[in-house]
């Protein structure tokens, strides 16, 4: 392989104009044959291949190249040709320079909002904010409704929707007349089975199991609940449209929901005073997606007057905070004025008390830190902190096998000493595969790979399930996140150990009664 | 100095020298020349003469040339009569500079950034530079003025000359696409005798500004200006001129140091914010 380097001739020259490529990229040149066309501050020379081969180049015409750089390769042989492929993958992106940019970061922001293509803008100079709303203005007077009111165009990359989100249209729908006549304080003050039981004459579907704690309000045109759903007392749930909530999703005392429309998936855990709703929530815009096995702290505050979509398995803590609107002051004064939808990828993580603000999107298992105030985008799998948060790196690292062998044997040494502690009578651990130890009769022991062949009662932990799960044993894939088989109170205290090291495991739900931790 | 007297001299005897100091740190070796003869004779011989030399003088850092061969330092030039102080830049027509120079009667120092040498020549092309909209003066040192939004709106005017117009440039770049703040900026060429008119256009349009020089702050192009400006234009200034320079030192040999002590894009930026702020 050659190189095609600029030579840097002078002490007062460092960069030169490489204004034309005379060859196309990627085709046959001969030793000698003219390639491009350099400008220097002396002269404007020709340079030449140094031999034959294949030409890969590296830069566009008309860019300033700094002497001394390569800026082009010839490949004699099609090995030559990959490896040459292979580096350039190595290398990063080029950041584009200052001069290759032309729409400003506010007309960037607005443009990917709204899903529009800036390179509809058509205008000599930089795009700005006010381009871009001219510019979304003219589409919305041309182009017939784009998307409906229910998710307003949001992009649902990386958003994992609910079980509920595609229901049939006519399950759940209540009989009007019984709305309107509905007086919601003789509601709340109605036992458990009277409420579900009116509803159900209304037709709201129903699960078996759900329970709806004492002075709850469930009231909207549509209402889904799936079975074993727990609504703590004093829940308050008034939705224009619908609400539907999946199998098995928890939520404590004193929910507030209102929103035109919601969607909460199956096994969701979401804890005491949690509001959705506030200003705009009867817009018809006002839709809540939350996906499945997703986690919502105490007092969690989420404005829903924009589409907010909450991903699968989605963890947000304690106070966060969500708003989809801002309307201060006057627009005429030069106060912002923004109404915009904010989502929550699948796996991403909120800390404590953070605020998202209206257009905020967390990528895919990003995390934003405490207190942090999120304005626009965090990337996919970012760690991100502070006022504004700004990515500082990422949210996990990648385990060699060798560790997560290593984290997920000393599990068993934990669970073990867990037990003790709490008082309950274990034995010493056992060495061997699997390695373990005894509780009430029941065996807990993890070994790297699970092929089946072990004596019930067991409870089995395991980085890869392939063997059969016979009857009493449970099997618990802690890479899949899975439970095989079915156990007691020993694999609800597995669970619930699991779950306090993030591993949430399926069938749900998270958290479990009886368990011995 | 003796260079300077021979340049004198010939240009006495109806010759037009172009005489290059490379490193114009070295016209101080010339100032009894210029003071006391180049810029006098044509005044003391009652107009019988005249002394069209030019003075070509490479000026300006960032090479890591150290103390004596980086300063700016065109502004001991200001307040001598009878001479003429011009300064290129990368977007000026640099040759018709240099041309009306040579046809010029009176004596033009002739004020050359180092770093413009390895630029390209970036002159308007129906009307803009990049995304910039550009209007040139007619005058023969032309003043050439940018703006973001084509001169309908903007919060500042930036004036500045020579090898501070890229760094302004950027500056102006980085406020729009970070902050949407618009601003225009005057590129001088002709800097002694001082012709501010472009200057006091802009101002009228925007109602601020910044002085950007890579010379000294104390007594500099900035300073003079400043007072020009509040003199003809008080009503129209809502903010304090702000004045970006380097600071008043000598300049280090080493290139970080070098970059500390001289104006940057980050302290053009914060001097328009600056006067945001200030608005607000």
């Amino acid at each position: 392989m050659r190189e095609i380097v600029l030579t840097r001739e002078d002490a007062n020259t460092e960069f030169a104009l490489l204004t034309e490529w005379l060859v196309e990229d990627r085709t046959e040149v001969s030793a000698g044959q003219p390639v491009c066309v350099v400008e220097t501050t002396k002269a404007t020379v020709e340079v030449e291949s140094p031999g034959e081969g294949t030409i890969v180049q590296l830069y566009a015409e008309d860019v300033e190249v700094e002497l001394g750089k390569t800026i082009a390769y010839v490949a004699e042989t099609a090995d030559e040709l990959a490896a040459i492929d292979a580096k350039a993958e190595e290398r990063p992106a080029p950041k584009p320079a200052a001069g290759d940019r032309k729409a400003t970061r506010k007309a960037v922001e607005l443009a990917e909002l709204h899903g529009v293509d800036l390179s509809g803008v058509e205008k000599r100079g930089f795009i700005t904010e006010k381009d871009v709303e001219e510019l979304i203005a003219r589409q919305k007077a041309s182009a017939t409704p784009a998307a409906g009111p229910i998710l307003a165009g949001v992009s649902t990359d990386g958003v994992s929707l609910p079980s509920t989100f595609d229901l049939d249209e006519r399950a759940g729908v209540l009989d009007p007349s019984f709305l309107a006549s509905l007086d919601h304080d003789a509601f709340r003050a109605l036992s458990m089975g009277s409420k579900i039981a009116a509803l159900r004459e209304a037709g709201a579907q129903i699960g078996e199991g759900v329970d709806v704690g004492e002075g709850s309000l469930v009231v909207a045109s549509r209402i889904v609940i799936a079975d074993g759903v727990r609504l703590g007392p004093r829940a308050t749930i008034v939705c224009e449209e619908i609400v539907a909530i999946g199998e098995l999703s928890q939520f404590g005392a004193d929910l507030e929901l209102r929103c035109r429309r919601a969607f909460l998936g199956a096994g969701i855990w979401a804890g005491r005073s949690i509001r959705f709703g506030g200003g705009g929530h009867r817009d018809p815009w006002a839709t809540l997606t939350v996906g499945d096995l997703a986690f919502v702290g105490d007092e969690a505050f989420v404005n829903v007057c924009r589409p907010v979509l909450i991903g699968r398995e989605v963890f947000l803590t304690m106070r966060s905070m969500i708003v989809t609107h801002n309307i201060g002051h006057s627009v005429l004064e030069g106060f912002e004025n923004r109404f915009a939808p904010v989502v929550l990828e699948d796996r991403s993580q909120v800390g404590l008390g953070a605020v998202l603000y209206a257009g905020s999107r967390i990528g895919a298992e990003a995390i934003v830190a405490s207190n942090s105030y999120v304005v626009g985008e965090i990337p996919a799998g970012a760690f991100a902190i502070g006022v504004p948060a700004k990515a500082t790196g990422s949210s996990s690292h990648k385990l060699s096998d060798a560790r997560r062998l290593e984290l997920a044997r000393r599990m068993i040494d934990d669970l073990h000493e867990l037990l003790a502690l709490r008082g309950h009578a274990v034995s010493a651990i056992e060495e061997g595969d699997p390695r373990g130890f005894e509780i009430d009769g029941t065996r807990v022991a993890f070994t790297p790979s699970y092929r089946g062949g072990v004596e019930a009662p067991a409870v089995i932990l395991a980085l890869d399930v392939r063997g059969d799960v016979t009857d009493g044993i449970a099997v618990v894939d802690l890479v899949g996140r899975r439970v095989h088989g079915s156990g007691g109170v020993v694999l609800d205290s597995v669970r619930e150990f699991c779950r306090k090291r993030g591993i949430r495991l399926e069938p749900g739900p998270w958290s479990y009664s009886g368990g011995l931790v | 100095m003796s260079l300077f007297g021979v340049a004198a001299g010939m240009a006495l005897r109806g010759r037009r020298p172009i005489l290059e100091i490379m490193f114009g740190d070295f016209m101080a070796l010339g100032f009894d020349q210029i003071v006391n003869g180049i810029s006098k004779f044509r005044e003391m011989y009652d107009d019988q003469v005249t002394v069209p030399l030019v003075v070509r003088a490479p000026m300006g850092a960032r090479r890591g040339y150290g103390p004596t061969h980086s300063q700016s330092l065109e502004k001991l030039l200001l307040g001598i009569p009878n001479i003429c102080v011009v300064a290129c830049s990368e977007c000026h027509d640099i040759g018709a500079l240099l041309t009306a120079a040579v046809e010029d009667e009176r004596p033009v120092f002739f004020i050359e950034n180092k770093l413009l040498y390895g630029r390209p020549n970036r002159r308007p092309e129906d009307g803009h530079i990049g995304e910039l909209a550009v209007r040139e003066s007619g005058d023969p040192y032309a003043a050439l003025t940018f703006s973001a939004t084509d001169f309908t709106e903007g919060s500042a005017t930036i004036v500045t000359y020579g090898g501070m117009l890229p760094i302004v440039l950027d500056a102006v770049t980085e406020l729009v696409l970070e902050h949407e703040i618009f601003c225009e900026v005057v590129a001088l060429s002709q800097l002694v005798p001082m012709e501010l008119a472009a200057v006091l256009e802009s101002v009228a349009r925007t109602g601020a500004l910044v002085t950007a020089e890579e010379g000294t702050l104390t007594g500099g192009l900035g300073a003079e200006i400043a007072a020009r400006v509040q003199e003809a234009a008080w009503s129209d200034l809502r903010a304090p001129v702000q004045r970006i320079a380097a600071r008043d030192g000598i300049i280090p040999s080493a290139r970080p140091l070098e970059d500390a002590m001289l104006p940057s894009v980050e302290g053009v930026v914060d001097a328009v914010m600056a006067i945001e702020g200030a608005q607000r």
